[in-house]
C-alpha cells in the first residue's frame, strides 16, 4: 500500500514537474524539498544564497535542475549529501574565499574569513580529531543563514551573546577544551552597562564581537589579540572614542585622550608595560561598569594598596563618602592621572587641599595642609641640595660614595611621605619627613661638604708645603753658594 | 754699603740670617713630612676595608622573625631571621623601581612600601609589579657574629 | 751644637768615628762638563728611600688577598688620612725613580765609567737595575684592577714564550699556570720582602764600591795634570748641592700627587674579556711595541720567541760591556760604544712613543 502511496505521489510530482519544462531554472530541488515538508527548506525559503538564487545544489552538488531524484541527488553529478565535519567550511569557503564568484554574485562581504578562522583560536581539533570545532554553521546556521544586518542572524549584534554561549556557558563542553577559561562571561555581561542596553534592543552596544573579533579571535595571552592589555584601549576606544558614533548615550568621548596622556597610559602605551592597568583593570572586562563612588579606593587599592589603606583609615574617609566624592578621583582624576606634584598640596590657590580646606572653613585640615606642605618643600629641598654637593665632591675626585649610599635613605623618605599624606595625619608625616628624611639628608650634606673641604685643604696644603720646601731649597742654595765663595777666597 | 760686605759684623749678621731661615725652614720642612706621616698611621674609624664580606650583627641581636638592613659596598641588604631559624639576605633594592624593601611579619613576606610588591621568602618576586626576584646573599656565621658575603 | 759636639765624642770615642769622618771629607767630585749626571746616582737614592717609607707606611693598611686588595687601596685612597697622598706619592715616585736609573745607567755608559776597575760597581748596578724593573712589574699587580691584572697576564705570557725555561718561569712568577690569587701573594712576597732584601745587598755594594773607588772621572782627565783637575769636596758641597735637587724633586711629587692623585679603576675579574688597548708600564713599553713589529715566523723560529730572546741576548751584552769593550779599559776613546748606546736610547725613546700613542 505504501509503495502505491509512493508511487502516485512521485507521478503526481513528475507529472507537475516533467510537462513544465522552463522551470527547468528553478531550483528542483528546494521545490521538491519544499512540498515534502521538513526544516531545511522551511528555512531555506528565507535564506540569502536562497534569494540570490543558488540552489540546493550548490552546498550539496547534484543536479538542481532535474525534478527526477535518482538524477538530480547523483554522486556522478556531483552529489556529496550531507557534508559532515570539516568539509563543511570547506564548502562554505569554495565561495565566500572566492573575490570573482562573490562579484558574480553581487556581493561586497569580504572574503578573508577563512585566512582569520585559520589563525584564530578557533581552529583548534575536536576531542575526536576529525574535525575543527567550529564550522561556518556553528555561528551562521545552514540553512537560513541572513546578513548579519538582518536581526533573524544568530550573528546579528544583540544575538551574538547568545549564539557565543552555546559553547562558551557551557561547563561541560568548555572543560574538555580549556579548563581554565571562565564560563560565565554572558552572566556577568548580563550586568554591564554593554549587556543591560543590548537586551533592551540596542544593537549599537558592544557585544561579544566587538572586542574579540569575529573570524579572527585570539586568545587574550596573544599579543595580535584585540584583548590583550596593549590593546584593550585602542579596542574599547574604537567606539568610545567615535563622537558620532556615542552621540546617543550622552557620555564622554575623551577618556581615551586622557588616559595616553596620563601615568598609566604612558606605561602601557608606551613603555609597554603589560602589568599598568588598561580600561577592563579598573572597569572590569564583561561587567563592565564605572566604578562606584565607594568602591572606588578599592578598585584603586588593588595596585596602590598602601595609599587605600591609608586613607580608609583617615578622617577624609568619612567626609567624601558622606558628601558623595568619588574617593581617589577627587583629587587624581580617573583617566587622565598625572604623577602627583608638590602643588596638589597646600592651601595656595592650585592646591587640591583649599578646595575644601580655607582658613575659616575645615580650618584643621588646612592647618595640616599648609604644614605639610612645608615640611615635604623643605625636603624636598635638602634632598636636592644634597644631591648636588655629593654631585660636586665626586666631580672633584673625592670618595664619597657612603653619602650616596645615605642619599637613596633620602630618597626612600621622600617616596614614603608621598604615600603617609593619605593618612592626612600630622604625626606619622612628620615622623617620616623629619625624622627620616631630614636627618638623613642634614648627614648627608655634612659629609658631602667634608669631602669638598678636604679637596681644597689638600690644595692650600700643597701650597704650603711647597713654599716651605722652596725656602728650604732656597736657603740651601745660599749655604752652598756661601761655602763655595769661601773656598774660592781661601784658594 | 759696599764695604759692610767684608765687614765682619755684617757677615755674622748675614750668616746668622742663613742659619735662621736654614733652621726655621727646615724645621717646616720636617713638620711638613712628619705630620701626613704620623696622621697615617692613626687608625681612622672604620678600621679596616671590607667589602666582600660583612659582619651584620650578633646572633643574639637579631630575633626570630626580625630583619635588619645591612649596608653591604655601596648597596642595602636585607637580612631576615625566618620563623624556622633560618638565616637569609637579598639585595634590598626592589627590582621595580629601586625602593628599599622591608621584612613584613604580619605578611610572612618581603614587602615594597612604594607599590606592594611583595617578595616570598626565597627572594621570589610573588606579587605586584617587581619583574625579577631579588639576588641573594650568604650568610655565614663566625660563633656569634654574622657575615654577609656576595653569592657566587 | 755643644750637644751635637758631645754627642759626636761620645761615639767617636768607642768606634773611632773619626777614621771614618776623615776619609769621607776627603771624597772628590770631579767638577767638568758633563759633572750634571753625577746628581742622577743620589737621586736614584732618594727616590728608593721614599719608596721605601711609602711602601713600609703603605703596608700597614694594605691587603694582599685577591678578595681586599682592591677594596683596601680604596680603603686607604679615602679612609685613612693623608692616603691618598702617601699611595700617590709611592705609585709617582717609582715612576721617576725608574726614569732616574735608566738616565743615571746610560750617563754611566757614555761617559764609561764601568771601565776597569768599575766593572763591578756596573754589574751591581746593572742587577739593580733589573731588579727594579722587577719591582715595578710586581707592585703594579698589587691593587688587583683590571688593567694591572691583564697587563700581568700579557707579561707573563711573553715571558712564557722563551723556549725550554720559559714555562716553568712563567708558572713560577704565577704561582700556577693562570693569573689568581696565587699570583698575587707570590708577587707581593716579591715586591716587598725578596726583592728589598737583594736589593739592598747590591745597593750596599754598589756604594761601598763608590766609595772605596771614588768618583770616577772622565777619560780626558787622565792628560789633565792633577792640580789642573777641577773638582769640589763631597762633603758638604756636593751634597748640599745633591740635597738642593731631591728636594726640587720633592716638590715635583706633592704637585703630581696631589693634581694627578693615582687612580684605582675597576676591581679585576678573571672571567671579564680584556679591554681593549692593553698595555704594560711605559718602562716596558718598547720590549712590548718593538714585538708587534716582528713577523709570525722569522726563520724557524716564531717571531716572539725571536724578540724575547732577541732582547734577552741584549740585556746580558750590556751587562757585561765592561769585559769586551776593551778599548775603554786601555783609555781609549771608543766611539763604537757610544754609537750603540745611541742607537740603544733612540730605540727605545721612539719605540715607547710608538706604544703610548698607537
Amino acid at each position: 500500500m505504501k509503495n502505491i502511496l509512493i508511487f502516485l505521489l512521485f507521478f503526481y510530482l513528475t507529472a507537475n514537474f516533467g510537462f513544465s519544462q522552463n522551470k527547468s531554472s528553478e531550483d528542483q530541488c528546494f521545490s521538491c524539498h519544499d512540498m515534502l515538508g521538513g526544516k531545511p527548506a522551511e528555512l531555506f525559503k528565507n535564506d540569502i544564497h536562497h534569494l540570490k538564487g543558488i540552489s540546493c545544489a550548490g552546498c550539496h552538488g547534484g543536479d538542481s535542475t532535474s525534478d527526477d531524484m535518482d538524477a538530480a541527488m547523483n554522486t556522478r553529478k556531483g552529489y556529496t549529501g550531507v557534508p559532515k565535519g570539516d568539509a563543511i567550511s570547506e564548502k562554505c569557503v569554495s565561495c565566500h574565499s572566492n573575490p570573482e564568484k562573490m562579484k558574480h554574485y553581487g556581493s561586497a562581504l569580504p572574503t578573508n574569513q577563512y585566512e582569520n578562522i585559520k589563525s584564530s583560536v578557533h581552529w583548534v581539533n575536536a576531542i575526536d580529531g576529525k574535525e575543527h570545532i567550529v564550522q561556518c554553521i556553528t555561528c551562521h546556521n545552514a540553512h537560513g543563514i541572513v546578513p548579519v544586518k538582518n536581526p533573524q542572524s544568530p550573528v546579528y549584534p544583540i544575538n551574538v551573546p547568545k549564539t557565543c554561549s552555546k559553547c562558551h556557558s557551557n561547563e561541560v563542553f568548555m572543560r574538555s577544551y580549556n579548563p581554565s577559561l571562565p564560563v560565565d562571561q554572558l552572566q556577568k555581561y548580563k550586568t554591564s552597562m554593554h549587556g543591560v542596553l543590548n537586551s533592551k534592543g540596542d544593537s549599537h552596544v558592544a557585544e561579544c564581537s566587538s572586542c574579540h573579533g569575529s573570524h579572527d579571535i585570539k586568545e587574550v595571552k596573544d599579543i595580535n589579540s584585540k584583548v590583550y592589555p596593549l590593546n584593550i584601549p585602542r579596542t574599547c576606544s574604537k567606539c568610545h572614542s567615535d563622537s558620532e558614533y556615542m552621540k546617543n548615550y550622552k557620555i564622554p568621548t575623551d577618556q581615551y585622550q586622557k588616559f595616553a596622556l596620563s601615568v598609566h597610559g604612558k606605561a602601557l602605551l608606551e613603555k609597554k608595560d603589560i602589568n599598568a592597568p588598561a580600561c577592563n583593570s579598573c572597569h572590569g572586562n564583561h561587567g563592565a561598569v564605572p566604578p562606584g563612588v565607594e568602591s572606588i579606593s578599592k578598585v584603586c587599592g588593588s595596585c596602590h594598596a598602601l595609599n587605600a589603606e591609608l586613607f580608609s583609615n583617615s578622617p577624609h574617609k568619612k567626609a567624601f563618602d558622606e558628601n558623595n566624592y568619588p574617593e581617589c578621583e577627587t583629587c587624581h582624576g580617573n583617566h587622565e592621572i598625572l604623577t602627583p606634584t608638590i602643588t596638589m598640596l597646600g592651601v595656595d590657590k592650585t592646591a587640591i587641599c583649599s578646595k575644601c580646606h580655607e582658613e575659616n572653613k575645615n580650618k584643621k585640615g588646612y592647618l595640616v595642609a599648609s604644614q605639610m606642605k612645608e615640611l615635604l618643600v623643605r625636603l624636598e629641598t635638602e634632598e636636592k641640595k644634597a644631591g648636588v654637593l655629593v654631585d660636586d665632591a665626586e666631580q672633584k675626585g673625592m670618595e664619597i660614595s657612603e653619602a650616596k649610599f645615605k642619599l637613596r635613605d633620602v630618597r626612600q623618605a621622600r617616596l614614603e611621605s608621598r604615600t603617609m599624606i593619605h593618612s592626612f595625619d600630622l604625626e606619622k608625616f612628620k615622623e617620616i619627613v623629619d625624622g627620616k628624611g631630614l636627618t638623613t639628608a642634614k648627614l648627608v650634606n655634612e659629609e658631602a661638604k667634608a669631602a669638598i673641604d678636604d679637596y681644597y685643604f689638600r690644595r692650600y696644603g700643597l701650597m704650603a708645603s711647597i713654599l716651605v720646601i722652596s725656602i728650604f731649597a732656597f736657603s740651601i742654595f745660599l749655604l752652598v753658594k756661601k761655602i763655595e765663595k769661601k773656598s774660592k777666597n781661601n784658594s | 754699603m759696599i764695604e759692610n760686605i767684608n765687614n765682619p759684623e755684617s757677615k755674622t749678621n748675614r750668616r746668622s740670617f742663613l742659619n735662621y731661615i736654614l733652621s726655621i725652614s727646615g724645621l717646616g720642612l720636617a713638620a711638613s713630612i712628619f705630620y701626613p706621616l704620623t696622621s697615617f698611621l692613626k687608625p681612622p674609624k672604620q678600621n679596616e676595608a671590607e667589602v666582600s664580606s660583612v659582619l651584620a650583627c650578633k646572633l643574639s641581636e637579631l630575633g626570630k622573625q626580625e630583619s635588619k638592613i645591612i649596608r653591604f659596598g655601596n648597596k642595602p641588604v636585607i637580612l631576615i631571621r625566618t620563623a624556622d631559624d633560618k638565616l637569609v639576605a637579598y639585595s634590598a633594592i626592589c627590582t621595580h623601581l629601586d625602593c628599599t624593601v622591608q621584612y613584613r611579619k604580619d605578611m610572612g613576606t618581603i614587602w615594597c612600601a612604594c607599590h606592594n610588591g611583595k617578595y616570598d621568602l626565597t627572594g621570589r618576586n610573588i606579587s605586584g609589579p617587581p619583574p625579577r626576584p631579588l639576588d641573594p646573599f650568604a650568610v655565614n656565621i663566625k660563633g656569634e657574629e654574622i657575615y654577609i658575603s656576595k653569592k657566587v | 751644637m755643644n750637644q751635637l759636639k758631645r754627642f759626636y765624642s761620645w761615639i767617636d770615642e768607642r768606634v773611632q768615628l773619626s777614621d771614618l769622618v776623615n776619609y769621607m771629607a776627603k771624597k772628590y767630585v770631579p767638577v767638568h762638563r758633563h759633572s750634571i749626571w753625577y746628581y742622577f746616582g743620589g737621586l736614584s737614592l732618594f727616590l728608593f728611600t721614599i719608596q721605601v717609607v711609602t711602601g713600609i707606611l703603605l703596608l700597614f693598611y694594605y691587603k694582599s688577598s685577591a678578595d681586599l686588595a682592591f677594596e683596601s687601596i680604596q680603603f686607604i685612597m679615602s679612609k685613612v688620612q693623608f692616603g691618598w697622598l702617601i699611595r700617590s706619592i709611592h705609585s709617582w715616585s717609582a715612576n721617576l725613580f725608574i726614569l732616574s736609573i735608566f738616565i743615571h745607567m746610560f750617563s754611566v755608559y757614555f761617559e764609561k765609567a764601568y771601565r776597569k776597575p768599575r766593572e763591578a760597581t756596573w754589574l751591581t748596578g746593572m742587577i739593580m737595575f733589573f731588579l727594579s724593573l722587577g719591582f715595578g712589574f710586581s707592585g703594579y699587580l698589587l691593587p688587583w684592577n683590571e688593567l694591572a691584572f691583564f697587563a700581568t697576564k700579557v707579561g707573563s705570557d711573553i715571558a712564557g714564550a722563551v723556549p725550554v725555561i720559559g714555562e716553568p718561569i712563567k708558572i713560577f712568577m704565577r704561582g700556577g699556570e693562570d693569573v689568581n690569587g696565587a699570583t698575587l701573594s707570590r708577587l707581593f712576597g716579591f715586591h716587598v720582602a725578596l726583592f728589598p732584601g737583594i736589593f739592598t745587598i747590591f745597593l750596599t755594594l754598589h756604594l761601598l764600591l763608590v766609595q772605596r773607588q771614588g768618583i770616577s772621572e772622565p777619560m780626558h782627565f787622565e792628560h789633565v795634570e792633577k792640580e789642573e783637575k777641577k773638582r769640589m769636596p763631597f762633603f758638604p758641597n756636593f751634597f748640599l748641592r745633591d740635597l738642593l735637587f731631591w728636594l726640587l724633586v720633592l716638590n715635583l711629587l706633592a704637585i703630581l700627587a696631589v693634581f694627578f692623585p693615582s687612580e684605582l679603576g675597576k676591581k679585576a675579574d678573571p672571567f671579564a674579556s680584556a679591554p681593549a688597548g692593553i698595555k704594560p708600564e711605559w718602562y716596558f713599553l718598547f720590549m712590548f711595541q718593538s714585538l708587534k713589529y716582528l713577523p709570525a715566523n722569522i726563520l724557524f723560529i716564531e717571531g716572539e720567541v725571536f724578540g724575547v730572546l732577541l732582547f734577552g741576548f741584549a740585556g746580558v751584552l750590556w751587562l757585561l760591556v765592561p769585559f769586551w769593550d776593551r778599548k775603554s779599559s786601555r783609555g781609549q776613546q771608543n766611539v763604537l760604544i757610544n754609537y750603540l748606546g745611541l742607537f740603544a736610547v733612540i730605540f727605545i725613546i721612539v719605540l715607547t712613543i710608538l706604544g703610548w700613542v698607537l
